[in-house]
Order: structure tokens, then C-alpha cells, then sequence
């Protein structure tokens, strides 16, 4: 019969198939309890934890064991439920889901190192090619005031027209294209309109508006005006250099009527009845209350030869 | 009011290279005025138990509503002479400006420079 000759046929290949398995039962078993052995040693410890990508691959292996389990099982008609082995399905399950924003954040990184080992170089459009090189810069004890900045390519160029002389040390002065100067009144008008609202905005009026129509809880501070607040903070300043350098310096008229009028603020009662000019928000024209004086254009007149080399701070 | 003067010092310093000691001085004096400096610099040689010659002090200004003043002070060794700025030693005697005037003493020059060249004899310009 042709189920007979079939059987016989397969005999053979079923004999080799069933020694393999035993001989490979027996290898690993042995590796296993070679590992087990491993472990109970401590040849891996894991005090400082695993790596992610190493739990990764773990957690993926155990699922896929687990997996076939299960189907095993199925397949020779038992029943998933309460499986111990479905159980530590959804575990892992949940555990991977978890993990996916690492995933993410760590996405960039890990193909760029792939990307890396493949072609063995930074590709065209990397950021990283854009770093400083401080070997291509000129040293400045052999070329006089000569500052190297990074150009796009990261590749520090001499701006070419510039003369090195080493020992006669002469002064070059820097090439510096010279731009335009091009402000319309419009634009100063505008700029003014600007500064005026940032101020209009940080008014007393403005602020308790604010104030009354914010959720946040009320803070009251021992706040004063903010003009003596900035120069309490410069006479502060100022007195710490004259102590530490040992010297006097000098106050300007400037400084003087600064002083005066942020201690005079702090004594009257000024701020009851005087209320700063919004009228940059409102868009009418800028009124004057009665006792105040008349609304000046600065114009800045730079000094000459401003001096205090080390006191004076940028505004 | 007691009328004492008291004497604070901070941000002491010591500088080998110019062999001084610096430092700044509070002095409270309520219920006086300011006080001189030939008091203070008493004062402080009994505290650091020196010379009053070799103690130059300066830069005394009163805090707003008395009673108090900041000043600095330079505490020297020996050789005091090429560190000190010149108004500092007129202080103490050590050094005197001299008093004749610029404009003179420009008149001197232009003469001298005048007489040493021969030629037209040309007289001094005004």
C-alpha cells in the first residue's frame, strides 16, 4: 500500500532526526547549566542596571518564547485562560508600549551611529562638521589682532587681505564693511511708539488691571517704585567697586539728578496722585497732568572719551 | 548720646609686592562731625600698634544722615615713597609741589630754545 511505502521511506530520515534531537537536548542542556553557573558566580552583574537596547532585545526574546508557547499549548487543545504564560505576555506587553517615547527620543542618535559605522564618515549635511577648530586658527602671538570667526563651513579662512608681520609687529586695523546708516523718521517714530507701549504696559494702572482680572493669588510686596529700586541697585554696585579697588570715582550731574529724583520719589507720596501716560496703548495723544513737566525728546549726546574704565556697565 | 568714635575695619588686605595693607574703614561717630583725619590715623596706629607716618588714609565720605564715614587706608613698610601718589605724601610733608607757574615756566623753555638757534634772531613769539 502506498501509506506503507511512505512510511518506510521516512524511517530512515525520522531515526537521523530523532538522534540529532537528542544530541542537541544534550548541548544545550549543558550550555544552560554552564550559564546558570555563570550567574550564580556573578560573572553578570547588573547593579547599575541594564542597557536600554540590551532590555529591549531581552524583553522581545522572551516575548516571542512565551508566543510559541502559548501556540504549543493551543495547538495540542488546552486553553489559554490564566495561563502563566499569558500573563507574562501582557506584562512585557506593557513594559514595550512604555518604553516606545524612549524609543523615540533615542531614534535620532542610534541612526546616526548606524549611519556612521556603514560609510565611516559624518555625512554632507551634519551639524557636528560645524564645531569649532581651534587648530585653524591663527595664533595671535605670531600675527597682530587677528580674530578668526567661524564661517559657515566651519572652516576658519584668513581673511586674505591681512598682513602677518611677526616681529615688527604692526598695527593693522580691522577691515570691517561699513553698512549704511538708513533710519527714516518713520522708523524712529515707530521705535518710539514701541518703547512707549513696553512702558505704558508696565504702568501701576495696567498692573492692577491685571491684577484684578488674573486668577493667580494676590502677592503684596514690599515693592518700591522701580526707578529707585535700579538706582539703589547701582549705588550698590557702585560702592562695591569704590571698596574693593580702593579708589573714589567721580558722579557725573547725570548721576546726581538721578539720585535725587529716585530719592525723592521714595519720600513723597508722589505715586498716589500721579499716574504714568498710557496713552501709547490707548492711542490718543500724550496728556500731562498738571504738576508734571512737559514731556522732553532726549537727545543723546554722546561724551567724549567716557572714562570709569571699569565701572561703567552696558545698559 | 555718647560721643565716642568708633573704628571698623573690613576687606583687609595684604599686598607683599607693594609691602602694604589695605583696608576700609568704618568710623561711627554719632553726635559729631566728621571726624579729621589726623584722629582716625591716631586711632589706628593704637590698634595696629605702629607709626602714625607710615599710615595714610583717604577717600572719607559721610553716609546720608551722619554719624557714619567709609574711608580707605593704605598701611605701609618701609619703602612707601614710590607707591604713594604724590598729593597723598603733600599729606604728610613728605613731598612739596612746586609753585611757579606753567606759563612760566614755558617762557623759560621757548627762551632757551630761541637763544640756541643762530640765524635771523627772530624774538620769542607771544
Amino acid at each position: 500500500m502506498a501509506a506503507q511505502e511512505v512510511l518506510e521511506s521516512d524511517l530512515p530520515s525520522a531515526l537521523t532526526l530523532l538522534k540529532n534531537l537528542q544530541e542537541q537536548v544534550m548541548a544545550v542542556t549543558a550550555q544552560v547549566q554552564a550559564l546558570t553557573k555563570k550567574v550564580q558566580a556573578g560573572a553578570y552583574p547588573t547593579e547599575k542596571g541594564l542597557s536600554f537596547l540590551e532590555v529591549k532585545d531581552q524583553l522581545l526574546l522572551m516575548y516571542l518564547m512565551d508566543l510559541s508557547h502559548l501556540i504549543l499549548h493551543k495547538a495540542s487543545g488546552g486553553s489559554l485562560q490564566g495561563h502563566a504564560a499569558a500573563l507574562r505576555l501582557v506584562e512585557i506587553r506593557t513594559v514595550l508600549e512604555k518604553i516606545r517615547p524612549l524609543d523615540q527620543k533615542l531614534k535620532y542618535q542610534i541612526d546616526k551611529l548606524v549611519k556612521t559605522a556603514v560609510t565611516g564618515s559624518l555625512s554632507e549635511n551634519d551639524p557636528l562638521r560645524f564645531k569649532p577648530h581651534p587648530s585653524n586658527m591663527m595664533s595671535k602671538l605670531s600675527s597682530e589682532d587677528e580674530e578668526e570667526d567661524e564661517a559657515e563651513e566651519g572652516q576658519s579662512e584668513a581673511s586674505g587681505k591681512k598682513s602677518v608681520k611677526g616681529a615688527s609687529k604692526k598695527y593693522v586695523p580691522p577691515r570691517l564693511v561699513p553698512v549704511h546708516y538708513d533710519e527714516t523718521e518713520a522708523e524712529r517714530e515707530k521705535k518710539r511708539l514701541e518703547r512707549a507701549k513696553k512702558r505704558a504696559l508696565s504702568s501701576s494702572v495696567i498692573r492692577e488691571l491685571k491684577e484684578q482680572y488674573s486668577d493667580a493669588p494676590e502677592e503684596i510686596r514690599d515693592a518700591r517704585h522701580p526707578h529707585v529700586t535700579r538706582q539703589s541697585q547701582e549705588d550698590q554696585h557702585r560702592v562695591n567697586y569704590e571698596e574693593s579697588m580702593m579708589v573714589r570715582l567721580s558722579v557725573s550731574k547725570r548721576e546726581k539728578g538721578r539720585r535725587k529724583r529716585a530719592s525723592v520719589m521714595s519720600s513723597q507720596l508722589h505715586s498716589l496722585t500721579h499716574f504714568s501716560d498710557i496713552s501709547a496703548l490707548t492711542g490718543g495723544t500724550p496728556h500731562l497732568d498738571e504738576d508734571q513737566n512737559p514731556i522732553k525728546k532726549r537727545k543723546k549726546i554722546l561724551k567724549k572719551g567716557r572714562k570709569k574704565k571699569g565701572f561703567r556697565r552696558r545698559r | 548720646m555718647n560721643d565716642t568714635v568708633t573704628i571698623q575695619t573690613g576687606k583687609f588686605m595684604t599686598k607683599r609686592l607693594f609691602q602694604q595693607k589695605t583696608m576700609v574703614i568704618d568710623v561711627f561717630h554719632p553726635g559729631k562731625a566728621t571726624v579729621p583725619e589726623t584722629e582716625i590715623r591716631e586711632k589706628l596706629t593704637k590698634i595696629y600698634k605702629t607709626t602714625p607716618d607710615v599710615i595714610f588714609v583717604f577717600g572719607f565720605r559721610a553716609h546720608f544722615g551722619g554719624s557714619k564715614t567709609t574711608g580707605g587706608m593704605i598701611y605701609n613698610s618701609l619703602d612707601y615713597k614710590e607707591n604713594e601718589p604724590k598729593h597723598r605724601l603733600a599729606r604728610h610733608n613728605l613731598y612739596k609741589k612746586k609753585k611757579t607757574s606753567r606759563k612760566q615756566e614755558q617762557n623759560k623753555e621757548r627762551q632757551g630754545t630761541a637763544k640756541a638757534n643762530t640765524g635771523t634772531g627772530n624774538s620769542e613769539k607771544e
